[in-house]
């Protein structure tokens, strides 16, 4: 039987830190935003023949002209650049962007097949900033509502401060990721999104089930303390924990060896995010609630 | 013992029948069928994997009411039938915006410009004084042929007035006549750009007028569907405009299916390896799912994107987890010492809770995702539920089903459980 219980503060400690250090990234750099949020335009050329980065941007800088926003000019694989290009500041409205977006992307592919001869338009992105903003807010919102949902359900089916407690795992996982993806640079598009959704409704499964347990071995238990009902609990539940856990990697896993970039891209974060759950829910959630709990006795016991 | 054993081979043969269904349709006569993820209009593509474009349109209006929007929408259907895309698709988005797919086009630029115009048209003389409008015409072709007697062909509008309007236009025609050389002609303005300004040396009294010009296949087509769908209510102006070429979307999606098959399959060793019987009972479960989950993609004609793969295959993983929650269950039951039946009576009725709470919340997250969420995120999220639901009913049902079949055959050795003997005398923890 693991103490995980007794090892409680180094858990937290561990989780504390990751914590401060995302939170600390979140507010002074934020995130790294793809066009999606960002508002601009994304465009992704097939080049058959061979191409230097630095050549690209020389030629896209060219076709901007000035007042131009910077730019990001990426190879990725099999032969596909991808181009990043922001709105002209000066542009008053939508209109206005629309035409800026569809003359600069055809100067950019004129002057690309100029140069390279055979050159095919992938992909294309072309966002308003007011419409990049609507959609940072709605993925906002879509979080915190589902956060409330689920605080809803579990206190009802629950208690609340399991409802409370599983909520803080997830934020604690939400945060924790974000945090790694606003260190790291990455950019975010709305599939970031998706995945931080699916994050959410995957760790909640494992800290229900130990909720759950929790639940199941308070009913027959009343001379134990709650540290060691939990403790117990979680190490009845591990086993499925950790299994859940690698028949979804599984699967996630493949796709992200096998995929596609863009489905790359769409299941890092849910199986980096997989993995936090895990550990907040064995590590994190049983924890906290057992010492929310027992505290609670202590202090009554104290008044008396 | 003979029951179990016809219980089982029967929901054997109906899986079986099941993924037939599944993969190939069912075919009852040329109308009525149901068809398969393998037939051609079985799963929609999303734009994302066929290719195709969107493009995004906001009122530039403060506070457009619902009536407004309505007729907005209408309006872009007409016009996307008269530019021909009739595969395209409008529905609104929020308040103010309309979404507008089209299917297998790459460069929507030209359509979306004209789909995004206003289409204010008017007639007027030399002045500038109105003389027709919008509301004068009854309807609009695109013509090619000859336009005058020196029978050169080429494109043009054919308009038909209303009786109303044909008197105005008589009327008007009359007029301009004697306004003098440089001065005898009615400017046909679109959106206050002039697209023809003909002379008029007679008065025309006919209900059908042409507009000729510097026209070609494409814009007569696109000037004769605007004047057909009518002036939009107020301007709009492109907020998104996305394109996808149709070679991304079939190299994504090969590449996504082997990653499903393999991952699949680990997951099946997976679970033979650890649980043995039940594992295996569970994979083939998870084939009654596939089945049922591919029978209701291809018959409710689910738009599929590439997320929305991605969301399937996490469901199949997920999917086992009901199973993983009952299993360990039972295999704790057992190692307590109880009779592999009642062991495995218990494990499903004390775990089922732990499965309806946990698979509920995942729910609530494809819900908001389907709700809240837009485009790809929106396919997502549909997928996600979808399985989520399936493999709850198909964990709870059918792999109870299959073990109650099992014990019922009497394959009760514990090792078959994934009880190994050292571990059962231990006894609990």
């Amino acid at each position: 039987m693991i103490n995980i219980l007794g090892r409680k503060k180094i858990y937290f400690a561990i989780s504390l830190v990751l914590m401060i250090a995302s939170a600390v990234s979140l507010i002074v750099q934020g995130f790294n935003l793809d066009t999606d949020f960002a508002g601009g335009m994304a465009v992704t050329y097939e080049i058959k023949n061979e191409f230097e980065v630095k050549d690209i941007e020389a030629i896209v800088s060219d076709a901007l002209g000035t007042n131009q926003k910077a730019s990001s000019v990426q190879k990725s694989e099999n032969g596909e650049v991808v181009i990043k290009f922001g709105y002209d500041n000066n542009l008053k409205n939508d209109e206005e962007r629309a035409t800026f977006a569809a003359e600069k992307i055809e100067a950019i592919q004129t002057h690309l097949a100029e140069k390279y001869g055979e050159v095919e338009l992938k992909n294309k992105d072309i966002v308003s900033p007011s419409t990049g903003k609507e959609l940072a807010r709605s993925a906002v919102w879509m979080s915190i509502l589902a956060a409330l949902a689920i605080l809803v359900y579990i206190t009802f089916r629950f208690e609340f401060v399991s409802g409370v407690c599983a909520v803080l795992a997830l934020v604690h996982d939400v945060l924790i990721l974000c945090g790694i993806y606003s260190i790291a640079r990455v950019a975010i598009d709305t599939t970031f999104i998706a995945a931080v959704l699916t994050v959410l409704g995957y760790s909640i499964n494992a800290t229900i089930v130990v909720f759950d347990r929790i639940r199941e071995n308070t009913r027959h238990a009343k001379k134990q303390t709650y540290s060691e009902i939990a403790n117990t609990s979680i190490n009845q539940t591990i086993g499925r924990s950790i299994n859940t856990t690698i028949t979804t990697l599984l699967t996630i896993g493949m796709v992200y060896i096998l995929g596609v970039t863009s489905i790359k891209e769409f299941a890092l974060p849910i199986i980096i995010g997989i993995l936090i759950g895990t550990y907040s829910s064995i590590f994190i959630a049983g924890s906290v609630w057992a010492t929310w709990k027992d505290s609670a006795v202590k202090a009554k016991s104290n008044r008396k | 013992m003979s029951r179990s054993i016809i219980k089982f081979t029967a929901i054997i043969a109906v899986i079986a029948a099941l993924l037939f269904v599944a993969l190939y349709g069912l075919d009852f006569t040329e109308t009525v069928r149901f068809p398969g993820v393998l037939d051609p209009d079985g799963v929609v593509q999303g734009l994302d994997l066929k290719g195709g474009s969107v493009i995004v349109f906001e009122a530039q209006v403060a506070d457009p009411t619902d009536e407004q929007m309505n007729t907005v929408t209408n309006m872009m259907r007409t016009r996307l039938d008269g530019l021909g895309y009739s595969e395209a698709t409008v529905t609104r988005q929020g308040v103010k915006k309309v979404r507008i797919e089209i299917p297998s086009v790459s460069n929507p630029e030209k359509a979306a410009e004209s789909l995004g115009a206003t289409a204010q048209l008017k007639f007027v003389d030399y002045e500038g004084t109105e003389v027709l409008n919008g509301n004068d015409v009854k309807t609009a072709a695109a013509q090619y042929g000859p336009v005058d007697q020196m029978g050169a062909s080429q494109h043009f509008v054919s308009l038909t007035l209303t009786p109303d309007g044909a008197k105005k236009f008589a009327d008007a025609t009359a007029r301009v006549v004697g306004y003098g050389s440089g001065n005898n002609y009615i400017a046909i303005m679109m959106d206050d750009i002039i697209i023809s300004a003909p002379r008029v040396s007679e008065r025309i009294d006919s209900e059908e007028c042409i507009i000729s010009g510097d026209f070609d296949a494409e814009t007569a087509k696109a000037l004769a569907s605007n004047i057909r769908s009518g002036q939009l209510p107020f301007s709009l102006a492109q907020v998104e405009l996305r394109a996808i070429s149709a070679t991304l979307g079939d190299t994504a999606l090969k590449t996504s299916l082997i990653a499903g098959l393999i991952g699949i399959i680990l997951v099946m060793l997976f679970m033979l390896l650890l649980y043995r019987l039940p594992g295996f009972l569970a994979s083939i479960a998870l084939l009654a799912y596939m089945a049922v989950e591919g029978i209701i993609l291809a018959n409710l004609h689910i738009n599929l994107t590439l997320p929305g793969i991605a969301g399937i295959i996490l469901a199949i993983g997920m999917a086992v987890d009901a199973n993983v929650v009952i299993f360990e269950r039972i295999k704790e039951e057992l190692r307590l010492g109880k009779t592999v039946r009642s062991a495995v009576d218990a494990g499903f009725n004390r775990a089922l809770s732990a499965v309806i709470d946990s698979n509920i919340t995942t729910i609530i997250a494809a819900l908001i995702l389907m709700w809240l969420g837009t485009g790809t995120i929106k396919g997502f999220g549909t997928t996600l539920l979808i399985g989520v639901v399936i493999s709850m009913v198909s964990a709870i049902f059918i792999t109870r089903f299959l073990l109650k079949q099992m014990i019922g055959m009497n394959v009760k050795n514990l090792w078959l459980y994934g009880i190994n003997k050292s571990k059962k005398e231990e006894g609990a923890n």
